[in-house]
């Protein structure tokens, strides 16, 4: 195996500007995956967040006296996906308001009765932290009759969840086609590299080399091609981003937020595959230039 | 210098048929489409036997070499090199095969990119030699033995034609094998350095290796075989020991 590694490496330094050309076009693509991979990291990860704080608001008909509003929240309880209910007396809520205000809470002197309704504040589970769970959960709700109204913030949560599905399927298209993109550019490189060494690889096997001996450097340039342009790729993609976290993060867009390299195990997983896809475009070109 | 097969392929002696051949073709056909290369040939190579193959160009001794080396297959008939029937031949015994077999050609085929030590090497890594002492000793003998150890570390293309010839026989006979085929070796070299290389396939000979060459070298036939084959467009013309043929 140290023979095939030093046959590899001998041919990867002869052919130089073809592997070099070979590996730059590699490593572009495993960036383009890299930011997409980064890019879901991040937006999976906000999601997450919001949908931590998403809370379901039930407010109360007036007059609902103490024993039927804790009769609601044991049936409010019970539905699958609640993971707890608190009452907000309306004291409660107009206080929390006159807080939220600040400054300006002396508009709210001149109000003779407190505008704001009892309510329950529901919160959902994180196993049912689906935009379809709660828009049934909320209908279910509405139908008591002690509840007067339900909000919750769905439509600005399926909107993201919709653009967030709508970028995950093209990412996925996206990224499939630059790994085959990959396995081309692999692909014709060797296919190049044993076209100019036809008259070799024929000498080769009139000596009496196997096919193992002719072929296994290929594949170790295959996977060389493949392991360097996935690590340039990542690395370029770490330098771009450490250049524009400083202007990205503490600008405001994203105050609440950190956005995150991707981790490494996903580095990892995208040099792998970087690696497997230039060895299948090997395979490829040698079966059929080599006929093997 | 036409002579009719079967008187003379009648001029075997009966000893040289009971030797063990260690290459045997029979009725054995090769076409390129529409056009044919051989057409029944058939002859037997012993083991102690320096063969020529002659006749004019086109007339097949490319192709009964490449034949031998599985460089071709046969579009009919059988042929066995060293025991083994290259009709069942499976594609893991090619190797095999060739490592039984050095073969020379006309343009030497040297990788350009390798050094001499490099090419002549080749044979011993591609057989499955890893020990690097036992490589550079074999290569180095047998470039001494050709007379070119001082240019092992010289890229082939920095060689005269001579050099280079010397190099690919250096190459055929590295791995020790039974035979030694060699393809018109002296067409491109001038008549000292094509006698040069004659003398080192005759010593090659005189160690036990069956040598095997085509030519169309009237001076090299002269200069002795143990059995001339004789093709003329693509078939066998006459099959002869060498005091028969330089007798005729």
């Amino acid at each position: 195996m140290i023979s095939y590694f030093k046959r590899a490496l001998s041919d990867f330094i002869r052919h130089r500007f073809l592997h070099g050309v070979c590996t730059a076009t590699i490593a572009l693509s495993v960036f383009i995956i890299s930011a997409f991979t980064l890019f879901f990291v991040n937006a999976g990860a906000l999601m997450n967040t919001w949908q931590k704080g998403i809370r379901v608001i039930a407010y109360l008909e007036p007059g609902v006296n103490q024993g039927a509003r804790k009769a609601l929240i044991q049936r409010i309880k019970a539905f699958d996906g609640v993971e707890d209910v608190v009452f907000i007396s309306r004291q409660k809520a107009f206080s929390w308001l006159k807080k939220e205000i600040g400054r300006q809470s002396s508009l709210l002197e001149g109000l003779e009765d407190n505008p704001l309704p009892d309510s329950l504040e529901i919160k959902i589970s994180r196993s049912a932290l689906n935009v379809k769970d709660i828009e049934y959960l909320a209908s279910r709700i509405k139908t008591f009759n002690a509840v007067n109204g339900v909000e919750y913030a769905r439509k600005w949560l399926a909107r993201f969840k919709g653009v967030y599905d709508l970028f995950r399927i093209t990412g996925i298209i996206l990224v499939t086609m630059v790994f085959i993109a990959i396995m081309f550019i692999v692909a014709n490189t060797i296919r190049l590299i044993l076209f100019s060494r036809r008259e070799e690889i024929e000498i080769t096997r009139i000596i009496g080399a196997d096919e193992e001996f002719i072929r296994n450097p290929f594949y170790i340039e295959a996977a060389m091609l493949g392991f360097l342009g996935g690590i340039t790729g990542i690395t370029l993609l770490f330098i771009s981003f450490a250049l524009s976290m400083p202007t990205i993060s503490p600008s405001g867009i994203l105050p609440f937020f950190t956005i995150r390299f991707i981790p490494p195990a996903a580095g990892i997983a995208i040099v792998i595959s970087s690696v497997i896809v230039s060895w299948m475009g090997c395979y490829f070109s040698i079966r059929r230039f080599l006929h093997m | 210098m036409d002579i009719k097969p079967d008187k003379h392929e009648k001029m075997e002696t009966r000893a040289s048929r009971k030797k063990k051949s260690v290459i045997g073709f029979f009725n054995v056909c090769k076409f390129y489409g529409e056009s044919d290369a051989i057409v029944d040939v058939s002859f037997t190579i012993s083991k102690d036997d320096f063969a020529l193959i002659t006749g004019p160009s086109g007339a097949g001794k490319s192709t009964v070499i490449r034949i031998i080396y599985m460089g071709e297959t046969i579009s009919s008939g059988s042929v066995i090199v060293d025991g083994m029937n290259l009709l069942r031949i499976t594609r893991p015994q090619v190797p095999l095969l060739r490592r039984k077999i050095g073969v020379i050609f006309q343009d030497f085929k040297l990788i350009p990119s390798k050094t001499v030590f490099g090419n002549v090497a080749l044979v011993l890594e591609a057989a499955g030699v890893r020990s690097k002492n036992i490589i550079h000793d074999k290569v180095m003998s047998v470039l001494e033995t050709v007379g070119i150890g001082d240019r092992a570390a010289s890229y082939p293309p920095t060689l005269s034609g001579g050099e280079q010839q010397r190099v690919a026989v250096a190459r055929a006979m590295v791995g020790e094998p039974k035979i030694i085929l060699a393809d018109e070796p002296t067409a491109s070299l001038d008549p000292e350095a094509a006698d040069a290389i004659y003398q080192l396939l005759q010593d090659v000979h005189a160690r036990g290796t069956t040598v095997v060459v085509t030519t169309h070298d009237l001076n090299l036939l002269e200069k002795g075989g143990t059995r001339v084959i004789h093709l003329k467009s693509g078939r066998m013309v006459s099959i002869v020991n060498q005091d028969v043929w330089n007798g005729l």
